[in-house]
């Protein structure tokens, strides 16, 4: 083996791309693999970045091992779950393209919760809790909320891409959205009005939307079309009959 | 550059959104008080969200499950550390407490017997009855409905991305204190906020991430809430009671830490070896974590550690053994299987289908002491009886506050301990509010003081950073405030801080008002500084081995001496350590154990000297009982008194 070769095998190229103050830059970042086969993942490169070239750069993370939901970014314009996903030589690491970006790779996020803010859940008091939930719900409650669903989501693309402050919640719902709201249709523990409510929310969120979309995808599997998505639709066209 | 400060007034000030959290901004909320939540992490992304997902619910798997008893369990679990009014309070809430997080859509398994939530079909160790209910989907189930619970009803003000730096505090006439507000930095937004507010709830968590290797818990876990309530004059107790959890992986990097087994899925022929592979430790299973991890470290610090700093786990006689060899590997997976599922993604495959050793070490998991507080989650201080001189207005739930657990925690109790003690706060919180006849004349001066020191960090120069440094403290915790301790190494951690706490002023932190990562680091470190402080205080009180770690250089504490929990706080130019006396269990309970340990280690030993083809007959019948019992596939907690069978020994 040459030296080059050699040195090649501890190395690994990959680009982060640093935002501050609305203007994207991206840092060529030479990741110095533990030892010859380590595969790293997008989170080790950008744990590394902070430890050595780059000490202030901003990423959010927490478990480091999917369950949290909170450290998805773009890699190579693609959203992954930078703790479990792998890193290639010559890959790009940028913030989630979906959400505005606040420094770095940190996204805002919390304009998709407030958009179900006081529409879910109400009067659940007093029904009787003693019932087994399905499997889909459990399917459904699986979901980690790590936003990865919003790519390529006409829908949620609806939404202003105005960064500007005041906007504290997002018109057009997300598939996270119908999801959270598909729960409550699911739920045995839920009144049919609860229901039917969840029912109207998804379609002042823009359900219509759904109609002409080949259909979303989920970060870790979820059914979101078969589970999600065409069921709120068949339900919102047999409430819309009534 | 300045951060803008921007003023809020608000009941009741809640800080976290997992479980402890969530459940008081839900109760306060109820009762009529406004309430503000706020969280560095995303809404709902906690330890209650990563967790295993299990939670203790009194009664549900017998109706002679009393009170008392599940008291009782918990204090013996504890070393006789856990105050009997909080242990009574966790028993009597637990049923209520966790009907209120279903109300909000956790949907747990129902008995076709019972019409009711269906427990693990075993107690967990520690636990005498069954009553610890799995949930599908783990922590994240709870996530969801924590979630919920926030969102549901539109009353609740809650934001994210918002660091609590300090809390801001009058002192009484009485030579009380009270609490009047807090200050906030908001990174997402960029601004200060200056919340004046009559209670707060302190429900942020705890402090894993002082450590290096730690378990799978959240980044965030840097000590806040103990840093913070000490500063502005609460007492903490039992500080130097971490548990450690002994098999956790070393490597690859984005593992390390991370758990791969605990003590009892060793399983019956399991042995630690050094880097000779000489055995260091048998008779796995049996073992306390606090055990396994000081013989992983001792060997460590003579140089037989293994490449990354760690010692082999060796099942493959559990493996080979041709019988009862598929027996234990369905053990294995079945009983942790989030653990085992690192395992496999980490590991090679030999070493999966444990063919190979397993290179493990232990990492930092779960803060059992925490802010004093009574049963009512109201700051306390002082002696027992006399005048109380904790912090009038401050409030703490889940694993911030101290006083549940003591020397051990059982398991699945923590999540309950997040909803029991969090409606606790919020209600407690709540009716203060509604008490107080407006606050004292607002004094607007003590917020912009606390203001101004943040801002004067902004642009600091220096050659430091507060990331980099984060990484040492980590480092030097894990050797010196870690699971084997001395006082030599106490003394060095006290030392180190305190020359930490002077390279503050030569950190580095740019301009930046908006989500400045090198702010954020710097406030989290300067809170790892003061809680490593506090707790090399209490570890070096605690002149013995109890619990979560090992004092290399002290006898084990008796369990027949008098017990006792450590309690520090900073005064004025220092810290103040000492100990309040707590009640002992009957010495005849005492003895019955340490008997009764001696002739398992003993039987364990034998077992695994016999030749293969006996034991291998023996085993596959143990086996064959115990995955009878467990034909649920029952699931160990990791943490629990059942994944280190050993830690009963507290009994
Ligand atoms: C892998 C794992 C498995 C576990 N399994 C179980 C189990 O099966 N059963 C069980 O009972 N227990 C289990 N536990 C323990 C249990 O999950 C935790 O002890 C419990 O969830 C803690 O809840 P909490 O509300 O006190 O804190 P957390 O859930 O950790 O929430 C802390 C909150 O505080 C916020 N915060 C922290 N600092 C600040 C600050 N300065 N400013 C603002 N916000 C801040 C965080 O963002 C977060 O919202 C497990 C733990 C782990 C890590
Ligand atoms: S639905 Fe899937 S992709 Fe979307 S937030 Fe949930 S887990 Fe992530
Ligand atoms: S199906 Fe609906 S929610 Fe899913 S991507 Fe298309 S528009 Fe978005
Ligand atoms: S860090 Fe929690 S999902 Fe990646």
């Amino acid at each position: 083996m040459t030296k080059k070769e050699t040195k090649d095998r501890q190395y690994l190229n990959v680009t982060i791309v640093t935002h501050s103050e609305g203007k994207d830059m991206p840092v060529n970042f030479k990741y110095k693999k533990r030892h010859d086969r380590e595969k790293p993942m997008a989170l080790d490169v950008l744990l590394q970045a902070q430890e050595t070239k780059l000490p202030d750069l901003a990423f959010r993370y927490g478990c480091r091992a999917r369950n949290c939901g909170v450290c998805t970014i773009d890699i190579n314009g693609l959203p992954r779950i930078a703790c479990r996903s792998v890193v290639r030589e010559n890959d790009k690491l940028k913030a989630m393209s979906t959400l505005p970006v606040i420094t770095d790779l940190v996204v805002r996020r919390d304009q998709i919760s407030r958009q179900l803010r006081g529409k879910i859940y109400r009067n659940s008091g007093g029904n009787d809790l003693n019932v087994d939930a399905s499997e889909d719900y459990h399917e459904l409650t699986s979901c980690i909320e790590c936003y990865a669903c919003l790519h390529n989501c006409p829908m949620h693309e609806k939404n202003s891409s105005d960064p500007s402050e005041s906007n504290e919640r997002y018109e057009y719902g997300n598939p996270f959205s119908l999801l959270k709201l598909q729960t409550i249709v699911m739920d045995p523990v839920s009144s049919n009005s609860q229901k039917n409510d969840a029912i109207t929310q998804a379609v002042n969120l823009g359900l219509d939307t759904c109609l002409n979309c080949p259909g979303c995808k989920c970060g870790i599997g979820i059914d979101l079309k078969g589970k999600v998505v065409n069921p709120l639709i068949n339900a919102s066209k047999k409430i819309a009959e009534k | 550059m300045r951060i803008n400060l921007v003023w809020k007034q608000y009941d009741v000030l809640v800080v976290g959104s997992g479980g402890a959290g969530s459940n008081a901004a839900e109760t306060a909320s109820e009762m009529g008080a406004s309430v503000l939540l706020v969280a560095k992490d995303p809404l709902s992304a906690s330890d209650t969200k990563i967790s295993e997902g299990i939670a203790t619910v009194r009664a549900s798997g017998s109706e002679d499950d009393s009170e008392d008893t599940l008291s009782e369990n918990l204090q013996l679990a504890g070393g006789d550390l856990p105050d009997a009014k909080i242990t009574s309070a966790f028993a009597k809430d637990s049923q209520t407490a966790y009907d209120k997080v279903r109300a909000n859509g956790l949907r747990p398994k129902i008995s076709a017997i019972t019409k009711n939530p269906d427990p693990l079909p075993l107690p967990m160790g520690g636990h005498t009855k069954r009553r610890s209910i799995g949930h599908k989907n783990s922590g994240v189930a709870f996530g969801h409905a924590n979630w919920n619970s926030i969102v549901k009803d539109a009353k609740i003000d809650y934001k994210e991305d918002c660091w609590l730096v300090d809390i801001i505090t009058e002192n009484n006439k009485d030579d009380t204190k009270s609490f009047v507000g807090a200050l906030i930095y908001d990174a997402q937004r960029g601004e200060l906020l200056a919340v004046v507010c009559p209670s707060i709830v302190i429900a942020s968590g705890g402090l894993s991430t002082i450590y290096f290797p730690k378990t799978d818990t959240m980044r965030g876990n840097t000590g806040d809430s103990y840093a913070i309530a000490a500063r502005a004059g609460a007492e903490l107790i039992d500080m130097e009671q971490i548990q450690f959890l002994p098999f956790c992986l070393t490597s690859p990097p984005a593992f390390e830490g991370l758990l791969g087994g605990e003590p009892v899925t060793a399983s019956y022929l399991g042995v630690l070896r050094d880097k000779n592979k000489k055995v260091i430790l048998d008779g796995v299973y049996l073992r306390t974590r606090a055990e396994c991890s000081a013989a992983i470290m001792k060997a460590v610090e003579d140089g037989r550690g293994t490449k990354n700093g760690g010692a082999y786990l060796d099942m493959t006689a559990n493996k080979r053994a041709p019988k009862s060899g598929v027996y234990f590997m369905n053990f294995l997976k079945g009983s942790l299987p989030s653990a085992y599922n690192n395992v496999r993604q980490a590991m090679s495959k030999s070493e999966s289908q444990c063919e190979d050793l397993w290179e493990v070490r232990p990492s930092a998991h779960y803060m059992m002491g925490g802010i004093r507080v009574d049963e009512n989650c109201c700051s306390i201080g002082g002696s027992e009886g006399l005048k109380n001189d904790g912090i009038v207005g401050l409030f703490a739930a889940g694993q911030a506050m101290g006083g549940l657990f003591g020397a051990n925690r059982l398991g699945s109790t923590s999540l309950t301990e997040g909803a029991v003690f969090g409606q606790r706060a919020g209600k407690n919180a709540a009716l203060r509010a509604r008490n107080i006849s407006g606050m004292n004349r607002l004094n607007k001066k003590l917020f912009i003081e606390k203001a101004k020191k943040v801002n004067s960090l902004i642009g600091q120069k220096g050659h430091l950073h507060a990331s980099r440094i984060k990484l040492t403290i980590q480092r030097k915790c894990w050797e010196n405030l870690g699971p084997i301790r001395d006082e030599e190494r106490l003394n060095k951690t006290k030392l180190f801080v305190s020359k930490t706490r002077k390279k503050l002023k030569n950190v580095k932190i740019s301009n930046s008002t908006k989500w400045n990562q090198g702010l954020i680091e710097y406030l989290e470190l300067e809170n790892m500084i003061d809680t490593a402080e506090l707790m090399a205080f209490a570890a070096l009180e605690r002149n013995g081995s109890l619990g979560g770690h090992v004092r290399a250089d002290c006898p084990n504490i008796s369990l027949f001496s008098k017990p006792y929990s450590t309690i520090v706080r900073f005064v004025n130019n220092g810290l103040n350590v000492t100990r309040l006396p707590r009640q002992q269990t009957e010495f005849k309970k005492l003895i019955k154990f340490k008997f009764e340990e001696q002739k398992k280690f003993l039987g364990a030993k034998i077992l695994r000297l016999m030749p293969m083809i006996l034991k291998d007959r023996v085993l596959e019948k143990r086996y064959k009982k115990i995955m009878n019992i467990q034909k649920s596939s029952i699931t160990v907690q990791p943490g629990s008194v059942e994944a280190a069978f050993g830690d009963r020994k507290i009994l």
